[in-house]
């Protein structure tokens, strides 16, 4: 026991002492070793994690266009917005009494942070609980995912400006002020990056509701251009809100039939097996304006592409592994070699054969030790961090 | 060699604490990994189903047929008018949390339309005669901007002071309770067909008690009575006067304009005039009746008690104040 630590410390010491060799070798057999590993480990909690949440999602509704992309914003709200769909399709959807729809408006964003406009069904089909303040309760209220309000540094009563799309919109979607009301505890997903609002406010951002001066007050008269009985015709200067308060919350109205108003995606929730093909088989009509999707599916066909090119990646780095080794090999036995004199020394004052083999043989345990160690934790901060940066570089 | 290792034990004991630390680390982050919460089951089979309404009559229908096996809520104050009444996020929160929000529809308690509540639980009593609703009178129109001329007008929403109508959002609120309680269905008909058989009778006391009336114009303090006026043919002009407040004179000369071009002998308020609104049109030759829509809880009694209350005042003699306020029974007999 004594012989192995006192080996095991002579070894060390030489490891320290030949600081950089040690770090060169260390570094080596780590990147060899983590790189094959970490990609399958990578690659592999990635594809599990997007294919939970789209095996969560059981059925998608959006417009006619890319599957892929529908998925993507419905699920990870990360890719551009797939062309709009209308609101009457869930009213379609619960006359069918087939599913539970679940509307999505997913455009907006709050600096990077994507304003999500839905419903609290939404919070209760994705188990999503708040841990500090409440869920949204009246119109330009918002509740914010764990990791938006870290970000942009929020706490409940904190009031956040929506972003305008473009900062030469001058006359498009105007910056509405939001309240935050709640945080919700972290789920480790997309939702965490989110600012959840009523799917109302939503069309409140996008100009389709609003609120304005009472155009029947006196306050308002230097922006009205007529009064014809009823009618009352007013120039575009009507003081608009851009903030909806106690005051003025009742001001707000929408424009339009709701049916016709946007919704980027509905996750339909189908009752059973059998309401789920009888849904699906009502979109198949090629005349009609919207598709269904299963996201499994769509996920599927991007991971297996994923796959594919791991493969060939793996292969590579396999080769690039061996000529590593094959020099770490090297340089040991090299090593060895020039220090056949201190080895010499070490017999003349007494040093036992097997002892001195022993050290040498654990300077190259240690070595292949810690580089391994190295590549575990580089393995096991891939699995928890990778599949979120994965899914950046897909979404994006 | 030993001496040597002796002086380096503390050196080694660090590198130990440091290998152990960086495990440590290895293993927290390998383990983070969360499971999402379940959707919660939402009704509890056990207990009574909670179910939030937005008016009295909705409260009443709804305990009338769920009875032991709901809690109905209406938690708008006594003194405000539902209609119109604002309720605070608490409240809001909690009929996110009810097992049932039952609503009047027809644009009645517009606070909805700016409150985030769950679709999947709002059961609308009239989207079933959506075809009858009533437009609401005296909408002003307006355009400006791009999208051009748009109007604020919604529909007259006292929809069950028609019995007919109220028997169709009643058997609403029981097609709601029976899909959550399939076990307690014959509870439920039972209450239900109470309620309408309730509602029938209602519907016929008011005819002869209202027939009078439909033989001349009258004139209605708010314009809360459209679908009465409709179910009992009564020809009728709606004012803008509060029940409690003296209208200013620019009211009074526009009302005398009024009755002078179509005279009207009868007026219906809401509630108790104001003793000098009283007197004025008494000394007009305008009787006044007090004929309650009770969207929110009456003083006494329960809403059929007072809907039978209001054909008393019907039948009673024609001087102005002879109003009668004493407890009537439910069956008006």
């Amino acid at each position: 026991m004594s012989l192995a630590t006192d080996s095991l410390y002579l070894a060390w010491r030489y490891l320290r002492h030949q600081r950089m060799k040690t770090v060169i070798l260390v570094a080596a057999i780590a990147t060899t070793s983590f790189l094959p590993v970490g990609l399958n480990v990578l690659v592999a909690k990635s594809g599990e994690e997007l294919m939970a949440r789209a095996e969560a999602t059981p059925l998608l509704i959006g417009a006619r266009g890319s599957a892929l992309e529908l998925v993507l914003s419905a699920l990870y709200f990360e890719s551009d917005p797939p062309p709009p769909a209308h609101y009457g399709e869930i009213d379609r959807i619960l006359e069918s009494g087939l599913a539970e729809p679940i509307p999505l408006h997913v455009r907006f964003r709050v600096r990077d942070q994507p304003i999500v406009g839905t419903t609290l069904e939404y919070l209760d089909f994705r188990g999503l609980r708040v841990e500090a303040g409440r869920r949204m309760a009246r119109l330009g209220e918002c509740v914010v995912g764990a990791e938006a309000a870290r970000i942009l540094g929020l706490a409940p009563g904190d009031t956040v400006v929506s972003s305008p799309e473009s900062a030469f919109d001058l006359g498009g979607v105007y910056p509405l002020e939001l309240t935050v009301v709640g945080v919700l505890a972290p789920a480790f997903g997309p939702d965490d990056n989110a600012v959840f609002v009523d799917i109302k406010t939503a069309w409140v951002i996008e100009g389709i509701g609003h609120g304005h001066q009472d155009l029947a007050k006196v306050e308002a008269e230097a922006a009205v251009l007529a009064r014809e009985g009823d009618r009352i015709i007013a120039n575009a200067s009507v003081v608009e809100f851009n903030r909806i308060t106690d005051a003025n919350r009742e001001s707000f109205h929408f424009h339009g039939d709701r049916s016709e108003h946007p919704v980027s995606a509905i996750i339909a929730v189908p009752h059973d097996a059998k309401s789920r093909v009888l849904l699906m088989g009502r979109y198949t009509d090629p005349d009609e304006p919207n598709q269904i999707v299963r996201p499994a599916q769509s996920m599927a066909e991007l991971l297996e592409t994923v796959f594919t090119v791991r493969s060939y990646l793996v292969a590579a780095i396999g080769v690039v592994a061996i000529a590593t080794l094959a020099t770490a090999s090297l340089v040991f036995m090299l090593s060895f070699r020039l220090r056949k004199r201190e080895t010499e020394t070490m017999v003349k004052i007494g040093g036992a054969r097997a002892s001195i083999v022993a050290i040498l043989a654990l300077e190259v345990v240690v070595v292949i030790a810690m580089g391994l160690l190295l590549a575990g934790l580089l393995t096991l901060l891939t699995e928890r961090f990778g599949s979120g940066m994965i899914r950046v570089l897909l979404t994006s | 060699m030993r001496g040597i290792i002796g002086r380096e034990r503390g050196s080694r004991r660090a590198s130990r604490r440091l290998a152990a630390s960086a495990i440590a680390v290895a293993l927290a982050v390998a383990c983070t990994d969360v499971v999402e919460d379940p959707t919660p089951n939402r009704v509890d089979a056990s207990g009574p189903l909670s179910v939030y309404v937005v008016n009295y009559p909705l409260e009443y229908f709804t305990e009338r047929i769920g009875g032991a096996h709901v809690e109905a809520v209406f938690p708008a104050p006594r003194d405000l008018d539902p209609a119109f009444w604002m309720p605070p996020p608490e409240t809001i929160a909690a009929y996110q949390e009810a097992d049932l929000i039952i609503e009047n529809g027809a644009g009645y308690a517009r606070w909805m339309e700016y409150a985030s509540l769950p679709r999947g639980r709002r059961v609308d009593t009239s989207a079933g005669f959506r075809d009858r609703w009533i437009a609401s009178e005296g909408g002003v129109s307006h355009g400006h901007g791009p999208e051009g001329e748009h109007s604020h007008v919604g529909s007259a929403h006292t929809t069950w002071l028609d019995p007919t109508l109220a028997k169709e959002q009643a058997r609403a609120i029981a097609h709601a309770l029976v899909s959550l309680r399939p076990l307690a269905r014959a509870d439920f008909e039972a209450g239900l067909g109470a309620l309408e058989a309730d509602l029938d009778a209602l519907d016929r006391r008011l005819a002869r008690a209202l027939e009078p009336f439909s033989r001349e114009p009258v004139l209605f303090s708010h314009p809360v009575y459209q679908y009465l006026a409709r179910r009992y043919s009564l020809e009728g002009r709606s004012l803008d006067w509060e029940p409690g407040e003296m209208p200013d004179e620019r009211k009074w000369s526009a009302f005398g304009r009024s009755v002078e071009k179509r005279p009207a002998r009868v007026l219906f308020f809401e509630g108790e005039p104001h003793a000098e609104v009283t007197g004025r049109l008494s000394a007009m030759g305008i009787r006044i009746i007090v004929f309650e829509p009770v969207g929110n809880r009456p003083a006494q009694g329960d809403w059929l008690s007072a809907m039978h209350l209001n054909i008393k005042r019907l039948a009673a003699p024609a001087a102005p104040g002879a109003m009668p306020s004493q407890q009537v029974d439910p069956q008006g007999t």
